[in-house]
């Protein structure tokens, strides 16, 4: 019999609510409280998250958040900047010591990044990891991934992109020379893609959310069982969001 | 003395540095790494930021620390090294 771990679909929230809950589950993880657990997600409004080491406002033009209407959050991952708008984002949390997870983080990448990629088989679309942490498909980005290892328990996630409007991102990122800006927007206009644009027409995020259950069904050879966070998680997810995601310490922390 | 560098390590991910020196001395007081890199615990970024107080602005001292440090507390970068940190932070420097 495989083994079953748990399948949160959560719906679209907050960038706080969202960083908070997978910080949640995290913990849970780590105290054998809950299986490992697989969740995707959608984001309302559209947010950006920065990575653990950036700084928020090096990287994001805050007046443009507020006038777009666009939210932001520093996540507990490193890696860069993400504008997460129509996209699906999926976290996995497992214990460190699980044997389907490499002891080698940039292994465990590879391992985790190829469930996505079996997803996206799913849905007609050939990629392949391109280290450190994307996935490409025709040369082009279509995913972004971030883990951190705490409490030795492994949680990464990452963005399945379905649609992307690079013109809108770089209103609300900041680059490092103003000057090279147009050639940057037009650099990354052709190194970036997504399943509309490879498939020619708009899959809905609970289809693509079907595909990647698969794909980390294979990946994984387990089953995934659907799922709700469990009342301590809710708890906890609570006190992070307030504590910590939508606090400016936090956020302004670099 | 107050400077900044935005360095890409070669085959990693873009380091920015914010460093605050004494001029005469050589030395840092204050120094903020920054950027897209992934550091494993995440937490000891800060601890290095720390250890680095008071360290001689120059190459081969400055590696030898950063090495040290890495070693001392088991860091794990992802898309930076010691080199590339040390580059970075050498940089600030007219």
């Amino acid at each position: 019999m495989k083994e079953q771990w748990r399948l949160l679909q959560t719906g679209f929230s907050t960038a706080s609510t969202n960083m908070a809950v997978d910080r949640a589950i995290l913990v849970a993880n780590s105290e054998g409280k809950v299986p490992p657990t697989v969740r995707f997600y959608g984001w309302t409004p559209p947010a950006i998250s920065i990575g653990y080491f950036q700084s928020l406002t090096d990287e994001v033009d805050l007046d443009a958040c507020k006038k777009l209407g666009v939210d932001y959050v520093r996540r507990i991952t490193g890696g860069g900047a993400v504008f997460h708008d129509k996209e699906l984002t999926y976290s996995i949390v497992i214990p460190e010591s699980h044997p389907e997870i490499p002891k080698n983080i940039m292994n465990s990448y590879g391992r985790i990044c190829g469930a996505v990629m079996k997803g996206l088989k799913h849905l007609g679309i050939e990629s392949e990891y391109a280290p450190i942490n994307d996935i490409v498909t025709g040369g082009r980005k279509i995913s972004g991934n971030a883990q951190t290892r705490k409490l030795e328990t492994v949680l990464q996630h990452g963005t399945v992109l379905m649609d992307v409007d690079v013109d809108k991102m770089f209103s609300l990122l900041k680059v490092p020379n103003e000057k090279i800006k147009d050639k940057l927007i037009a650099d990354v206009k052709q190194r970036v893609t997504s399943i509309r644009h490879i498939l020619g027409k708009d899959v809905r995020f609970e289809e693509v959310a079907k595909a990647m259950k698969k794909g980390f069904e294979e990946e994984f050879h387990v089953e995934l069982i659907e799922g709700k966070l469990s009342k301590g998680e809710l708890a906890l997810a609570k006190k992070f969001e307030k504590e910590c995601f939508s606090a400016k310490d936090w956020n302004h922390r670099r | 003395m107050q400077s900044r560098s935005i360095y890409k390590v070669p085959n990693g991910k873009l380091l920015k540095i914010f460093l605050q020196y004494d001029e005469k001395r050589n030395l840092i007081e204050e120094i903020n790494l920054m950027g897209d890199f992934f550091a494993y615990p995440e937490e000891t970024v800060e601890l290095m930021e720390n250890k680095l107080k008071n360290t001689l602005l120059e190459r081969e001292h400055l590696l030898k620390k950063i090495k040290s440090i890495i070693k001392e507390h088991k860091i794990q970068f992802i898309g930076l090294d010691a080199e590339g940190l040390t580059q970075g932070i050498l940089m600030c420097k007219p």
